[in-house]
Parts: structure tokens; sequence; C-alpha cells
């Protein structure tokens, strides 16, 4: 209705806008000015660079020298790499459904306004933004084998105690069980996708004679799907990289690898081996992978639901 | 803003940058070092950069080669030194050491000045020189009516100590009280191989391949896991991470602890029992390993003289007495090594004989660009045997295979 | 009847909310309980759900050992600059996009998405040469810098969604009384940002305070450590004596909760932040 109102206004307006340069669209464009260039310089040309040094012998001393494809060569030799994208992808089949689901859970039992509720919320996001370091001190803390307020809390309710970090299988479970407590950022998102969902929907479901269980599977996830989806995308990439400072600070990737992931693995071919290029081509093959991941899931669902959506 | 400004970092010519490891007690003995420095030299400005721990410690210099920024003066042990010395990042100190009034090479101890040598070239000037040694708490030999380890005890004498000190002191079926500790590394497996006339690597001036896999290496091996697998005087895997065996050995509750000269300045803070050192339990030959941390220079340091200045005083008599004050040190000059510096009877060690009394034994680990790589993927393999995962041929076979490319790499032309 | 059954299910509710709270809660606890215990006694094996006696000279000892203050004091004056830069790049440049023609707001915005994708680690490395170019390594401004850049795409997206909501007319009636773009949006858009504004305060402070990579890599000076730094070295020191290490951890997190619990009313309530996962 406003619009209408405006007609003649806006007449003007696309006349203003018309003009080839007006001081107004200058002083706006240079307020993207320090932004566009910040992100070149400081993450844009490192990129690049990385990409470059893939194909090059790097020791970080002397200048790089061109040998093409052979850093990926090597690594399709090398156990290491293997090893690495196999945790990798452990991890993130893991970790990135129950997070999604963990999010989701706990965004559904705590969206209503209710009292103490605010407090609820505020418990489930505190983990997500503790300092990485502090948190992983206190992993490690918490799963010592035998110290461990975790494994004498089970011996006191008669659990059995794992061996946690000491043992490969349970070294990498325990990285997903404690990036399963920061899901902060999941759980608000998806407290804001609910709330977008027009209640209207949900009282004529009740008129329909619909139960709770069905007006959720009927209205509230197929709205949700394209939010879980984008998530979903997100923490591929997110949780991976977010293994780093656990992985480098509790068990720096052991015990024999277990808890060795891709992050980890670039900053101990990089500094530890002195092996950039290397480090720069399975970060590129890594990055190309999830890729291809991402690209295959959208292939998959995304199309159907996206669709629906709009 | 103003406040940002005034940190950012000075720059002036005659600043030398200068970065060390080490505990707090060795960072106040740089920080001596650096003071006498300064007064006799007050020119020129040492910035002294201080790292804690070993590990982060070489991660950090890898980072500030990458950028073009090492430190002036660093500290650096002599398996780690080459990878920056192939690549150029490090300036030949043989030329310096040659025109020195103040010290030349025959002051120091023979190993720890050809552990520095690269390709015909002195790299860098040794601080010190250390082997490894068992640290005993007399107190647990004690109760235990056991005699103390003797200059020449065997390995067999050593595992009847280790078992009667091994014992469940509280009664309540768990072991809290081990004889041994010693890290399952391929650095504290080596003098053990060399003891049985094996070697580490086929060939020590011109390495191909790790040499784990032969019969006197694989029987060292054996030894070496079966303390923990067979015998278990020394914590599992499990207990391990519970609680370390440095920090079981600080705490009464471990007999025999195996270590570098290192431990020293930690253990003098020790009051709850009195503890002494031991030479490497004898195989068929004594032999022990070298262990030596030198100063390196930079090779894009701007002001050299200014550098090399610093480095001829910290290697001087009066600098290395500065810092074997602290305990952590042996020094690499015969003459501090010899001194009260050193030998001081009032503080522990009393045995500290033990250190320069070893030296003409011990073995080291090749000069080459990707030793630290072959170290720690052989290291994750004997851990496992360690911990009786798998056995100790399978891991020989695997650490060999796995090691190769780290051999091929350094030998590629 | 219906009553009482609603009565079971909202209490039903409660407790499940309780119990959730008390799991996300229970790490912190023993992080807390463990920095009271007296340091160098050996562990204890059974439950201890308080310690017997609280030593709160753990936390003062913590500031001899080593110095903490400064590193807290460091950590701030990055924060101090950090915050209100990345503020107000992220919001001039959110509002710069929004008045963009569509084509160049649907390619900047498909630009920003892509930098969300690339990982650290890729930039790690050559961020560090560029700095050393701009001879920025080693000072406090190497941390600060990417705020220069609005710290991260997310901000200047969502300052972009939040202002792409305000109906364009708002904006074009005063650029025709002649305000100029500074003006516009200092007087008409920033205010309607504020919620957005809070959200990225908090996410910008908490990113400058728990950054662990940046000081590892571009700091030398010991007076210049940040607080993670302190931590990592702290743990280094005293490995193993795990009431230190909680009392460090304990101290590194007091900011972030304190500032979270005052702002959390307008964060978790923030619809703006949710338009993250918006499609354009």
């Amino acid at each position: 209705m406003r619009t209408e109102q405006l007609t003649t206004h806006q007449k003007t307006l696309q006349r203003v806008k018309k003009r080839p340069f007006s001081t107004y669209q200058f002083q706006t464009r240079l307020f993207l000015f320090p932004y566009i260039l910040g992100t070149f310089i400081l993450v844009v040309l490192p990129a690049l660079a990385t990409v470059v040094i893939a194909f090059t012998n790097y020791n970080t001393i002397r200048p790089p020298e061109w040998v093409g494809l052979e850093n990926f060569f090597r690594l399709s030799q090398s156990a290491y790499a293997r090893i690495s994208i196999q945790n990798s992808l452990y991890f993130i089949g893991l970790a990135v459904p129950l997070r999604i689901l963990g999010a989701l859970l706990l965004a559904l039992l705590l969206q209503r306004k209710r009292r103490l509720f605010g407090l609820h919320r505020a418990a489930v996001y505190t983990p997500t933004v503790i300092p990485p370091v502090a948190y992983s001190l206190l992993w490690l803390w918490i799963l010592n084998p035998v110290y461990g307020p975790l494994n004498i809390f089970l011996g006191w309710l008669g659990l059995p105690m794992p061996a946690w970090l000491t043992e490969p299988g349970s070294a990498r479970l325990a990285m997903v069980i404690l990036s399963l407590f920061q899901i902060g950022e999941g759980f608000v998102v998806l407290l804001a996708g609910l709330q977008t969902i027009p209640r209207a929907l949900y009282e004529s479901a009740k008129v329909d004679g619909a139960s709770g269980w069905q007006s959720f599977w009927r209205i509230t996830l197929p709205l949700l799907v394209p939010w879980l989806l984008l998530l979903t995308f997100r923490d591929l990439l997110v949780s991976i990289e977010n293994t780093f400072t656990p992985s480098f600070v509790i068990t720096y990737g052991g015990p024999y690898y277990s808890t060795t992931f891709a992050p980890l693995l670039v900053y101990e071919l990089a500094f530890d081996f002195f092996d950039f290029g290397m480090a720069a081509a399975f970060m590129l093959l890594f990055f190309v992978l999830m890729a291809l991941l991402i690209g295959g899931i959208t292939a998959l669902v995304g199309p159907r639901f996206v669709r629906e959506d709009a | 803003m103003l406040f940002l400004a005034a940190c950012a970092g000075q720059s002036d010519e005659n600043a030398v940058s200068f970065m060390v490891f080490g505990d707090i007690a060795e960072l106040e003995a740089y920080e001596n070092l650096v003071a006498a420095f300064t007064a006799e030299h007050p020119d020129i400005n040492i910035q002294l950069r201080h790292i804690p721990s070993q590990s982060e410690y070489r991660r950090r210099l890898a980072t500030d080669f990458s950028g073009g920024a090492p430190p002036d003066v660093m500290l650096l042990n002599y398996r780690r030194f080459a990878t920056f010395a192939d690549q150029g990042g490090l300036e030949p100190l043989g030329g310096y050491l040659a025109e020195s009034d103040i010290i030349q090479e025959s002051d120091f101890f023979a190993p720890t000045i050809e552990s520095f040598y690269l390709e015909g070239q002195l790299w860098c000037i040794p601080q010190n020189i250390s082997s490894l040694v068992v640290y005993y708490n007399k107190d647990l030999f004690d109760a235990a009516n056991l005699p103390y380890p003797t200059n020449d005890w065997t390995r067999a004498d050593f595992l009847t100590a280790a078992r009667a000190l091994t014992m469940d002191v509280d009664g309540d079926g768990r072991t809290d009280q081990y004889g041994v500790g010693l890290a399952p590394k391929l650095f504290r497996l080596a003098p053990f191989i060399w003891q049985n006339g094996g070697k580490l690597v086929d060939n020590l001036d011109k390495p191909t391949r790790l040499m784990l896999d032969s019969p006197e290496a694989l029987a060292a091996f054996q030894w070496f896991t079966d303390l923990q697998v067979k015998e278990k005087v020394a914590p599992d895997a499990v207990m391990e991470s519970a609680e370390s065996s440095e920090s079981r050995f600080l705490n009464g509750r471990l007999a025999m602890y195996f270590n570098s000269r290192r431990g020293v300045p930690t253990y003098r803070t020790i009051t709850t029992f009195d503890w002494d050192v031991a030479p490497l339990p004898n195989g068929e030959r004594p032999s022990g390993i070298l262990h030596s941390d030198g100063y390196c220079m930079a090779a894009n340091t701007r002001n050299k003289e200014a550098a090399w200045t610093f480095i001829e005083f910290a290697n001087s008599i009066e600098g290395q007495t500065l810092v074997a004050a602290s305990g952590r040190t042996v020094p690499s000059l015969t003459a501090v090594a010899n001194s009260p510096a050193f030998l001081d009877p009032t503080q522990p060690p009393a045995n500290s004989r033990v250190y320069i009394d070893t030296i003409p034994q011990l073995g080291r680990v090749p000069i080459m660009t990707t030793w630290v790589g072959i170290e720690e993927t052989a290291g994750e393999e004997i851990e496992r045997a360690f911990y009786g995962q798998i056995s100790v041929e399978e891991a020989a076979e695997t650490a060999v295979t796995l090691t190769q490319p780290f051999f091929n790499r350094a030998n590629k032309p | 009847m219906r009553k009482l059954q609603g009565f079971w299910r909202t209490g039903l509710h409660h407790g499940t909310a309780v119990t959730v709270t008390a799991v996300f809660l229970l790490p912190l606890f023993w992080m807390l309980v463990t920095s009271v215990r007296q340091p160098g006694l050996p562990p204890q094996r059974t439950v201890e759900w308080l310690p017997e006696s609280i030593r709160w000279q753990n936390y003062a000892d913590l500031f001899v050992m080593m110095p903490t203050a400064r590193y807290i004091v460091n950590s701030l004056k990055v924060i101090a600059v950090a915050v209100p830069v990345t503020l107000f790049i992220a919001s001039t440049a959110g509002f710069g996009m929004s008045q963009l023609a569509s084509a160049w707001r649907r390619r900047l915005f498909l630009g920003s998405a892509v930098l969300l994708m690339i990982p650290g680690t890729a930039v790690w490395m050559f961020r560090f040469q560029i700095l050393q170019w701009l001879g920025l390594i080693d000072s406090l401004w190497a941390l600060i810098i990417p705020a220069f850049a609005a710290s991260n795409p997310l901000f200047v997206l969502l300052f972009y969604w939040t202002y792409r909501q305000v109906p364009a007319s708002i904006f074009e009636s005063a650029r025709l009384d002649g305000a100029d773009a500074l003006t516009v949006w200092w007087q008409m858009a920033r205010p309607l940002a504020r919620p957005t504004a809070v959200g990225v305060i908090i996410l910008t402070f908490v990113m400058y305070w728990n950054d662990f990579i940046a000081p590892v890599l571009y700091i030398y000076d010991a007076q210049l450590y940040t607080l993670p730094l302190g931590i990592q070295i702290l743990k280094q020191l005293e490995y193993g004596n795990w009431p230190y290490l909680m009392a460090g951890s304990v101290v590194m997190m007091l900011p972030i909760i304190f500032l979270f619990i005052l702002l959390q009313r307008a964060f978790l309530h923030n619809i703006s932040l949710a338009n993250l996962f918006e499609r354009n």
C-alpha cells in the first residue's frame, strides 16, 4: 500500500538512480571499500597463494619450486593422508547428524516462553562460547581414565569405564562427544526458524484433529527442512575445522593417529615436517572432497524441498 | 590508540633477538646470562623470547622461518637444526669460531661439536651435552632394602630392582608404585639397540633406512617392551595417561625414571625424598645416547657481529657457568663441566660425574633434514608395542615401512 | 482430568529442560570444583561433588606464577579496538551492500558466502607473510587487523539482512532531502539495527577473546601475549596440575559468561541472526 502512495515519489527516485554516479551511490560504495579490500588482502590473497603452493615443493626457507602434480601423487600414496581422511569422514558422519538432531530437539524443547526457559536456553548456548583452549583442557581432565570426573561418575553409577583417550576407538568417539556440547549456533538458528512458522498453521491443523506428533511431521519439519539443510552444509565445514584446537591440545592426533583430523594433518605436514607443498595439496584435496559432498547432498535432497518451500 | 602504538615491536640496529625453550628455572638462568652480557656490552640490546615446551618451540620456529622472521639467535637440538641449515636458514658458524679469541673447537667435548656438523660445515655452537641416565628415588630403594645402582650395573640388576619396587602400597589390588618410567620413543630405545651391538640406521653418515627390524634391534626392542608388557614394572597406557611417569616420580610413586639432564632443575625442587642418578644399565657393551643443544644464528640476521658476540659470550667459560647454575645443562666446555659450577657437591644429584664419564660411550642419531618425521613416526609404532597392542616384530616392520618416505625425501638430490 | 494431564505435561517439560541444563552445565561445574582443590595432591578416585576445602588462593597464585594480569590487559586492548572497528565496518558495509543494485548485491552476497567456506588453515601461513610486509608482525595490530575487514563476512551479511528488511523508501526520502550516505546510515539505518549490533558485539568479543591461533602465529614478544597464549603456557608449566589448569580456564571463561548473561536476552531473541540461513 505504501508503494502506491509513493508512486510519484518513486518515479523521482528512479530518475535519481539512473544518473550514472550520484554522490550518494559513490558514498555507499565507499562503505564497502574497507571490507572488500581487507578481505581481499587478508583472506583471498593468502587462500590463492595456498592453492598455488599445492603445486610446488616449498619448505619455507628457499623459494617454492614448481613440481606439478607430484604432491598429489605423494598424497595418494601417503598412509597419513588416508588415515586422516578416514578419521575426518568418521567425524563428519557421526558428529554432523547428531549435532543437527541435538540442536533441533533442544530448539523444540525450549522454544516456548516459560518460566526459567531463558536460563535454560543460555545454559545450552554456554559451552559454545567457551574459549577452545579452556574447553579442551577441561575435557582433557574430564576424560582422564582413572581420576577424571566422568569415569568416576560412571563407576559410581556402576557403568563401564572406557579408557577414553588411551584407546583409538574411544578417543575418536570422545572428540565427537565433546563437539556435541557446542551446538549453540544451530540451536539459536533453529529457535529463530521455529519462530518464523505461522501459528495459524498449527491452529488449523488442530481444528482438523491433528495430534501434536502429526503436526510436527506435517508442518514443523517440512518448513524447517531448508534451515536444516543449510545448517548441515555449514556444519560440514565448521565442525571439522573446529576439531583443530581439541585435537591439538588434548591428544595431538593420537593415540595412533586416531584423532588426526584433516586440519591437524595440514598443520603437522607444514609445521612438523616442513612440507608446505604437501600440506597445501592436502588442504585443497579435502576442500574439494567437502564441496563434492555438499554438491551431492544438494543434488539428492535439495531441489525437492527447496521448491516446496518457495 | 596511543597505547597500541607504544606496543608495536621496536627495532634498532643493535637489537639481537634470542629465543630459548625451557622451564622457569631455565628462563632465570638465561635472564642472568643476558644481564651479564648487557653489563659487558651495553651497546647490544638482547631481546629474550621464551617458549616453555620444546615441541611448541620447534613449531614456533617453523612458523617464524616460513614468515621470514626467525629470531637472530636460537637454541636448537642437534636432531633438529639440519632442517633449517639445509634450507639456507642458518648462518654457518665454523668461520666465526675459528677466528674467536675466546673459544675454540678443542675446548668442547668432541661428540657435541661433531653433532652440529652437516656437509662439512659447523652450524651451531653446542651449549650442552647430556646422556640418558636413570634418576632414582633413594628412599624407595631404602624402603625395599635394595642396594643403590652402581656405575656398572647390568640389565639383570636393573630388572631385579624394578620388580622389587613395583607394588600395590595401599592393598586395593591396583599397582600404585612403579619401578620404571620410560617414554616409549625411538630416542629412548636407541641406546639399548647399540648396547646389543645393533644399528639404528644402516649408515650414520648417509642413512637410507631404519634398522629397527635387524635381529639386534629387535632383541633390544623386545627387552624394552617386556618392561611393560611382560614384567609390568612400568605404567600401562591407561595409568600413564591418568598420571605421567614423570609426575609419579616427582610424587614419590615411581622409583627409576629415564631422562636426560634436563629434568634436574625440576627435581631439585623435590623436598619429600632423596634422589640421585645412575648410568644406563649395561647390555653386552656400555652405550648411551647424545643429547645436545646449540646456539644457532639465522642467515638473515641483520647485525651478525652483534649476534656472534652474544653466542661467543654465552659459550665462554663465564656464560656457560651462569647457565650451568640452573642445573639444566651439562656444560659442553670441558673446563666448565669439570668445575664446581657443574659438579657442585652441595646440590643433587651427587653422582653428577656420570654425565661426563659416560661421554666416550655416547652414540648419536643421524643428522638429516627429515629426522623429526622419522622419530615421530617410529615413535607411534614403538608406543603401540610398548603398551602391548601389537607385537614387537609388527611394530618394527611398520616403522621401517612408514619411515622410508622420509629417508627417500632427505636423500633426494 | 485434562487440566491434570496438562499439569503433568508441563511438569515433564520443565523437568526435561532442567535435565538438559544440568547436562550442559555439568562440565563447567567440574571445572569450577577442580579449580579450588588443593594443588599438588594426588587426585581423588571417588565422586566428589564439592571439595573438602575451598582454596581460592589458586586464583591468586595464577597471577603470581605468570603475568596473567598483563595477558588479560593485552586481550582487552585488542578487544577495545577490534570490537568497535568491526561494528563500524560491518554496519557501514552491510548498509552499502543493501543500497547496491540487485545484480551486484547478489554477486557480493555469493562472494561473501564463498568466503565463509574458506578454511582458516588455508589462510594462516600466507597471512603471516602479508602481515610481515605490512610490518605488523609482533604487535597487537596483527591481531586487530581483521577488524578492518569486518572480522568475518558473516557480520556484514547480518547487517545487510537487517537493512534489507527496512523499506527502501525510508532511506530514499532522506536521500532526496540531500543527506549524504554517512548521515543516512548514522541517523536512520543504524538505530534500526540495534539488536543485530548486540549480536555482532557478542560474536566479535568472543572471537577476539578466544583467538588462539593468531597470537600463536603472529606474536613473539612475551610482553604482548594475550590470555589464550597464557593458558597454553600454563599448560606447559603446570602439566597435570589440574587445580591450576582449571582455575586458568575459569578465568578465561568468566568474561564471556558475564557478557553473555548481560546480553543474552537480546541475543537469543535476535531474529536477524537467524537470517543467516535464509536464502537471499
